[in-house]
């Protein structure tokens, strides 16, 4: 283990205790609005997922492959942005025309996702941290689960406050990201899960 | 010809603006890119070269000039380490890195002649949490080790007394032991590279 | 005439049309440097810089984009300016630049910017476009900074890096840890809607 990133510790870590949404706050947006409802909020975690997993370490071979012989590493922003929405493109036409059912459960939610900073940011992380196409593969399915955790568990919370007293100024945003940082605190629980040797 | 003309408008067009864009952005940050590239070398090894003052405890003027100017006249690149003449007799200074929680960790440790007492330590690179374990880039906390020799115990944040104790990061648990891991490595890799024990 | 649309336009996004606290837009890429009030004004200019001169930019050529491929257009020009950005620190501020990391790239994934190109660069003339995102742009900083405020001074009893508060302040270590963050922004969404926002409705 010595001189090594144990990729399994950070699968883990980006899943708990380094949640994407809750200690880096990326994929806000998209996480106040939608996750008012249970049933959507699980569509495009999913969604996330799934995007996550698979750009992740394809612009990770884009920046090996690519942009690194070329000495291009700069234009990293504008390539790794093209490449997911080219990729969430593709997906979307293909599960059109092939599934109808898991286009209407999954794939409208597909568009929403180009814009989200999460993707971006992990594919970003994983630059600067130099991971390996594995660690990167698992960082990236890793941040999705958490992603796709925290949103369900927010949709939640919010359905059982719908018949809760809040303080109009509070209601919407507001309690949500109250309701963000308890789990924000929660989630750094966790630190003490894997133990390193 | 109106046939003509909507398939030039339909298809042509966007494929020629398109194109136009990207060729006019990628001029301009390229551009720009290869104007600032050699300062952002300079700015690289004027980095390193702090690191390694610091981890000293060597004295210089905060500036580029300053730094190449202490660099150049206090520190010898020997092999695999550098020595320096500080104010207090010699300084062995050891370029170390090791697993961090999401990367690599980089970090210059200097040692006092006993090649055991910390005489400082800088942090060339790492990619912890911010806020959390990239706390561990304060000077604080990097402060700590001057004067204090391994193995380290890590204690909850604030109570550190000992002489080999340090104020562990709250909250970063992980980065924390990965980093007491590291220091405590620095000092027997230095014992093995400087005097090949 | 032309003077108040140029006054409105930069008055609004400052004040009841808040990105932040109205649209609650934008907050990813920046809440995450908000536990140093100096990280976070280098991200805000980013991000105004950003804001101003893309809307600047696509207002420019809106008769021209072709609106199949508009959304690509947008994110070209904004990435661009990002990397302008990106560039700039990296050879002028490297230890901002490093202690930034990937929020700067972030800042082409803040909605903010495509919202403002969305919803006003696209209808309106350039010099107007430019006011609009600019205020945009500091309607976003001021609250940003104000969060950035209160999490430094209360979590390290530092401002700008300077010790304000003497030895017998006790860090809330809770306020630069990702927590903080959520409740702070709350408090102020709250404390803006309770007040501010009330005396407009009625």
């Amino acid at each position: 283990m010595n001189g090594s990133i144990m990729p399994f510790a950070i699968f883990f870590a980006s899943i708990f205790t380094g949640n994407i949404l809750l200690t880096n706050y990326l994929g806000m947006c998209s996480f106040l609005s939608v996750s008012k409802e249970l049933k959507t909020s699980t569509g495009l975690g999913v969604a996330v997922i799934f995007v996550m997993a698979t750009t992740t370490p394809l612009n990770w071979l884009v920046y090996q492959y690519l942009l690194i012989p070329f000495g291009l590493e700069y234009l990293r922003f504008i390539v790794f942005i093209i490449v997911i929405a080219a990729f969430v493109q593709l997906t979307e036409m293909t599960i059109e025309r092939y599934s109808e059912p898991l286009y209407q459960s999954l794939g409208i939610f597909l568009p929403l996702i180009t814009v989200n900073c999460a993707i971006l940011g992990v594919s970003l992380f994983m630059v600067i941290r130099e991971y390996t196409f594995l660690t990167s593969f698992l960082f990236g399915l890793g941040s999705g689960i958490g992603w796709f955790i925290a949103i369900i568990a927010m949709a939640g919370i919010r359905q059982k406050l719908k018949n809760a007293k809040v303080p109009p100024g509070l209601e919407g945003p507001g309690i949500t990201l109250i309701i963000a940082g308890f789990m924000a605190m929660a989630f750094m629980g966790f630190s003490g899960m894997i133990a390193i040797s | 010809m109106k046939a003509k003309a909507t398939f030039y408008k339909k298809r042509i067009y966007p494929l020629v603006f398109m194109f136009a864009v990207t060729v006019f952005c990628i001029l301009i940050t390229s551009g720009l890119y290869l104007t600032t590239q050699d300062r952002a070398i300079a700015n690289e090894l004027s980095f390193t070269r702090r690191a390694i003052l610091d981890a000293g405890g060597l004295a210089y003027t905060p500036t580029t000039e300053g730094i190449e100017k202490a660099y150049l006249e206090k520190v010898t690149v020997e092999d695999g380490y550098y020595t320096a003449q500080s104010s207090d007799g010699l300084r062995y200074i050891l370029p170390v890195q090791g697993p961090g929680l999401w990367g690599t960790i980089a970090i210059m440790v200097g040692f006092e002649q006993d090649l055991s007492t910390f005489s400082g330590l800088a942090i060339v690179s790492q990619n912890e949490t911010p806020g959390l374990g990239a706390r561990i880039e304060e000077p604080w906390f990097t402060k700590q080790f001057q004067g204090k020799s391994s193995p380290f115990i890590f204690v909850n944040e604030g109570t550190a007394q000992a002489p080999n104790e340090i104020d562990a990061i709250t909250g970063a648990t992980r980065t924390s032991e990965y980093f007491r891991n590291l220091t405590n490595r620095a000092a027997t890799d230095a014992k093995r590279i400087i005097r090949g024990e | 005439m032309a003077k108040s649309k140029v006054r409105k336009t930069f008055l609004e996004p400052l004040g009841k049309n808040n990105p932040v606290f109205v649209q609650i837009l934008g907050i990813c890429s920046t809440l995450a440097v908000t536990n140093k009030l100096q990280n976070t004004m280098v991200m805000v200019l980013g991000v105004m810089f950003t804001t101003a001169l893309s809307s600047w930019t696509l207002s420019l050529l809106r008769n021209h984009i072709p609106s199949r491929i508009r959304m690509m257009v947008e994110t070209m020009v904004i990435a661009t300016f990002v990397i302008i950005v990106d560039i700039v620190l990296k050879a002028f501020y490297p230890e901002m630049w490093k202690q930034l990391g990937p929020y700067v790239g972030l800042i082409i994934t803040n909605c903010i910017i495509m919202g403002r190109i969305e919803a006003f660069a696209l209808q309106n003339k350039p010099m107007l476009s430019l006011v609009d995102g600019l205020a945009s742009g500091l309607g976003y900083a001021y609250v940003l900074l104000a969060i950035a405020f209160v999490r430094e001074l209360l979590g390290t009893g530092t401002l700008w890096g300077y010790q304000v508060l003497g030895s017998w302040w006790t860090n809330w270590s809770i306020m630069i840890m990702p927590p903080g963050g959520f409740f702070v922004l709350a408090i102020f969404i709250w404390i803006i809607r309770e007040t501010i926002m009330k005396e407009e409705k009625a």
